[in-house]
């Protein structure tokens, strides 16, 4: 079992070797695992270089910016989505949640080229704005889904105290409701972090300006006519754009799968 | 509240060290504003000529004070990039292309079209440059575009594996193919093991679409009809270069598979015989390959080279900038003027002819032999639909090459799918 | 009272706006499109009836992209659905070093699919990779694994195995969890051993996720793209086109043609409509317990 997580962790042992050897030793035979001499200067290139290929350290941030945006904006509309429909009683709710859920199987493909020329239209390509509203959007029915599901398994008891203390139903969602759903908003913000993060299709084609690329479209933009040359950089790319995910992985690590569960995948 | 006035406090600094930091660049920008104007310049240089290139922009900042915003773009991904970015008003002020791309970005509205005049005054005269890469900048009678160099093929030959197999001369020279089948035995020869003998293309041969152009030009066929209208693939003289493609791997087996990295394994020894771009071969000297080179084969009727010169470009732009256009040429200007340089350090002839008799040039055994083979140099053909049946021909081509399609069948196909092209 | 009745779609608002502007939107725009000409840079579209649907008829390179995503979907599904849970099923009999094992299976998850492809791309080189020279220092035949199209398609899988396996693996685990100790202890009392006990007991409490991983999955596997686009483009020949690569070509790489694109795109969603609707017929049965 152990042998068989770490030979699976090999591909990923073999992206962070690469990226500190030196060019000439990549492309070796038999591959060494030890980058001897190991060397810097991929991730200074692609970091800081005048080589203007990669820009790396600039795509970090428009990935940062467009990921944080697109979990601030997933989890202020699915929540507040999310409660009435859980918790309310009104004409065209069940309508409007079967439409969410249905939504969930609309592939992105079938979207992409109306969204392109509705981004356009909105002179919204190339802006942080074009990236995390379509992205949102994408992420905005799963949320609805998964919080709703957990709205329900609150007990309403509390609810119902707050509203004969005679408290509003905003107060009630931001200080009664909000607060119990940590896990459940924690799972779903590193969700929607992470499909912000790691999408590429998107960015490829509504982002036009290289300053502006998200980190997987720099990355993939690294590619050369001479692979062995670029694998350098692109590992370091590679490792630096997995280290946020990493990080926010081993922290939250049990909090993924508790909210994974506290969502109530069951139907 | 202790744990708020903290929070307050917390909240607060960063407020301010957030707005200290995002008034930064601001400052910088204003400061700078005074000075020289930034030209955005796209180009897919992304291989060894692409240090060279980053060299002579810092040198070209270092004497003029203009700065460049440059931006490489794997060559595919790049023209995607322009026909979406200009229609969005998001293009680069300067664009460095192959001159195939120019009639179908012309003829698209993506490149704004060059007076005669304004290019004269800036010193560019037709007479200066190599005919075939000044007509490249035409589309239907109009200039969008100055030329820079021709990049072209070239025989490389890996001076240690001939030896082992046997195919060097007693000076210690690998030999010279003087026909197709002397090649193919000599390959035969050279092909053991993980080594291979003879191989078109830097990286995934199978689908070279420019080494096989060169085929095909070598038999006096095209892509096209002279008069451009029906595609020409499906006629005797091209079946028989594909089915010269095929060969090579399925048959007399002495070509790396479809996606072979070629450039790779010719520093690795692994290949023998190698036909690839001009371009390649600085990276080799810094590798420490030992090679030499030689005129491409004839390997069919006549040995033509193929060339694809790369010409500097303006996208059209939402509004007119005469400052940024102004430098933009300022850098051709001066890209011209020291194009000697990037001929020694990238290898690439240029299209200027002045620097051909430049001693150093002339001196490199390398860009001797690509200068010498300028009389049999040929280029695609200037139709807007030059590249879409490029890119249809790619995956055809690959399926021959693996043996997966029978060469007659592929072609006729292709030249279907040519033919159905949309306007 | 007005301001009470108002209250549910006050809170509805801004996620009703975002979905109806980016999601609805598109999508019916989109199905307007396919019956135009749309193209990028043309201002006017001109209704063109049904003909971008009859021009797919004849594309071919259509129909196999349409056969190699079904292709993909399908036989990516076996290894993807049993994989994780095999490894679910072993890391929730109590293995040591429990987080660690399930962080390693997890990481790649965290990893964009350029890195993962970019990845795979070099591991694969049948020249340079190490995977060819490892295999044949074991003495296994080796070719060139993404340029022969019999196993294209399945170094795709594999990339794409090694990617997702993580993420169905905590979902399964996640599942496993929620199922009473009691049932299992009670088999084993009776005298069941561990395979009737996967297959009475695991297997159908594990249903619902069983259902939820089976149509995630089939619903992202009919949109595969990224590692296409990295490892192959399509190649060998055709042999791993898929439906979104050729999409992606047709409306932004080649021949920036939106009214066929789009007609491209509904057909992908009829087509996941469809399967999808068969799964849920097939499985939702037995959910209720």
């Amino acid at each position: 079992m152990v042998a068989c997580a770490v030979l699976w962790l090999l591909p990923a042992v073999w992206v962070f070797v690469t990226s500190l050897k030196l060019t000439q030793n990549i492309v070796r035979l038999p591959p060494e695992w030890i980058p001897w001499p190991a060397t810097l200067a991929h991730y200074v290139e692609v970091l800081f270089s005048s080589s203007r290929t990669a820009r790396i350290g600039r795509a970090f941030l428009n990935s940062t910016i467009v990921s944080l945006g697109t979990v601030a904006l997933v989890l202020l509309t699915a929540a507040m989505a999310a409660y009435p429909l859980a918790r309310m009683r009104f004409p065209g709710r069940d309508l409007i949640f079967v439409l969410f859920v249905g939504s969930l199987m609309i592939p992105n493909a079938v979207v992409l080229v109306p969204q392109y020329i509705l981004t356009e239209r909105l002179g919204w390509l190339s802006t942080y704005q074009g990236l995390i509203v379509p992205e949102a959007a994408m992420t905005f029915a799963f949320g609805v889904f998964l919080l709703r599901q957990f709205f329900l398994t609150l007990p309403a008891e509390l609810e119902d105290a707050a509203r004969i203390d005679g408290a509003g139903p905003w107060r009630i969602f931001t200080r009664i409701v909000l607060p119990l759903s940590q896990p459940v908003l924690g799972a779903l913000a590193i969700f929607a972090f992470r499909s912000a993060w790691n999408d590429f299709l998107w960015p490829l084609i509504a982002v036009n300006k290289p300053d502006m690329f998200p980190l997987p479209v720099a990355l993939a933009l690294l590619r050369s006519a001479y692979s062995s040359e670029s694998y350098g950089p692109i590992m370091a790319g590679a490792t630096l754009s997995a280290l946020p995910l990493l990080f926010v992985f081993l922290v939250a690590n049990r909090r993924i799968v508790e909210g994974v569960r506290v969502s109530g995948l069951k139907g | 509240m202790n744990r708020d006035r903290h929070a307050i406090d917390r909240r607060g600094f960063l407020l301010a060290a957030a707005g200290a930091a995002a008034s930064l660049p601001v400052v910088a920008r204003r400061a700078s504003a005074q000075s020289k104007p930034t030209i955005s310049y796209w180009n897919g240089l992304t291989g060894a000529d692409g240090k060279v290139m980053d060299e002579l922009i810092d040198q070209f900042t270092k004497d003029t004070g203009i700065h460049i915003e440059q931006q490489r773009i794997p060559w595919a991904d790049l023209y995607a990039k322009l026909q979406v970015s200009v229609p969005a008003g998001q293009g680069p002020d300067l664009a460095l292309i192959h001159t195939v791309e120019v009639s179908h970005f012309a003829s698209d509205g993506v490149l704004e079209a060059i007076d005669d005049a304004a290019s004269a005054g800036k010193g560019f005269r037709g007479d200066d440059y190599l005919p075939s890469t000044w007509q490249g900048g035409l589309y239907q009678g109009k200039r969008y575009a100055i030329p820079l160099d021709v990049p072209q093929h070239l025989l490389y030959l890996n001076v240690k594996v001939m030896k082992d197999a046997g195919q060097a001369g007693a000076d210690g020279k690998p030999k010279v193919a003087a026909s197709r089948d002397e090649l193919l035995a000599m390959a035969k020869q050279i092909t053991k093991g993980d080594i291979f003998g003879f191989s078109i293309g830097t990286v995934n041969p199978g689908k070279y679409t420019w080494g096989f152009q060169n085929l095909l030009w070598q038999n006096g066929a095209n892509v096209y009809t002279p008069d451009f209208k029906r595609s020409a693939l499906a006629e005797p003289a091209a079946i028989e270069v594909a089915e010269f493609w095929g060969a090579i791997q399925s048959q007399h087996k002495v070509a790396p598979p479809a996606n072979a990295n070629c450039r790779d394994a010719f520093i690795a020894g692994k290949l023998g015989m190698w036909i690839a771009g001009s371009w390649n071969f600085t990276g080799l000297r810094e590798a420490k390959v030992d090679f030499t080179v030689a005129p491409v084969p004839r390997l069919f009727k006549q040995p033509v080279v193929w060339t694809m010169p790369h010409q500097f470009t303006f996208p059209k732009r939402k509004a007119a900038d005469a400052a940024k256009r102004d430098a933009a040429w300022a850098y051709m200007r001066w890209m011209s003027d020291h194009v000697a340089e990037w001929t020694l350090k990238a290898g690439q002839v240029s299209a200027l002819r002045k620097p051909h008799s430049d001693p150093r040039i002339t001196s490199d055994p390398v860009l001797r032999t690509l200068l010498a083979q300028a009389p049999n140099w040929q280029g695609g053909q200037p139709t807007p639909k030059w590249v879409a049946a490029e890119n249809l021909t790619r995956p055809v081509i690959e399926n021959v090459y693996i043996g997966q399609k029978p060469a007659a069948a592929a072609m006729q196909d292709l030249a279907r799918q040519i033919n159905a092209l949309p306007d | 009272m007005r301001r009470r009745a108002l209250t549910p779609y006050l809170f509805l608002a801004p996620g009703l706006a975002l979905f109806a502007a980016f999601r609805v939107y598109p999508l019916l725009d989109g199905l307007r499109l396919s019956f135009t000409n749309a193209r990028l840079g043309r201002a006017e579209y001109a209704f063109v009836g049904f003909a971008n649907y009859g021009r797919l008829l004849d594309d071919t390179r259509f129909h196999v992209s349409l056969v190699n995503t079904a292709f993909y979907a399908v036989a990516s599904t076996l290894p993807i659905l049993a994989i994780p849970l095999a490894l679910a099923v072993a890391l929730n009999r109590g293995a040591s070093l429990r987080t660690f094992l399930r962080s390693a299976f997890f990481f790649p998850f965290t990893l964009s699919v350029v890195t993962v492809g970019l990845v795979w791309l070099w591991l694969l080189d049948p020249v340079v990779g190490p995977l060819n020279y490892y295999l044949k220092a074991l003495g296994i035949p080796v070719r060139s694994w993404l340029a022969d199209p019999a196993t294209a398609m399945w170094a795709i899988i594999l990339t794409s195995v090694w990617w997702v396996t993580g993420y169905y693996l905590v979902i399964y685990l996640a599942g496993l969890q929620d199922i009473p100790r009691e049932l299992y202890e009670a088999a084993a009392l009776d005298g069941a051993g561990g395979w009737r006990s996967f297959w009475g007991i695991t297997l159908p409490l594990l249903r619902p996720v069983f259902l939820f991983v089976f149509v995630t999955h089939v619903i992202g596997s009919f949109q595969i793209f990224g590692q296409v686009f990295i490892l192959t483009q399509g190649g060998p020949g055709d042999a791993t086109r898929t439906v979104v690569q050729h999409l992606y070509e047709t409306a932004f790489q080649n021949f920036f043609q939106f009214g066929s694109a789009s007609a491209m795109a509904w057909v992908l969603f009829a087509v996941i409509l469809v399967f999808s609707l068969l799964q849920f017929r097939l499985l939702r049965g037995h959910t209720q317990y």
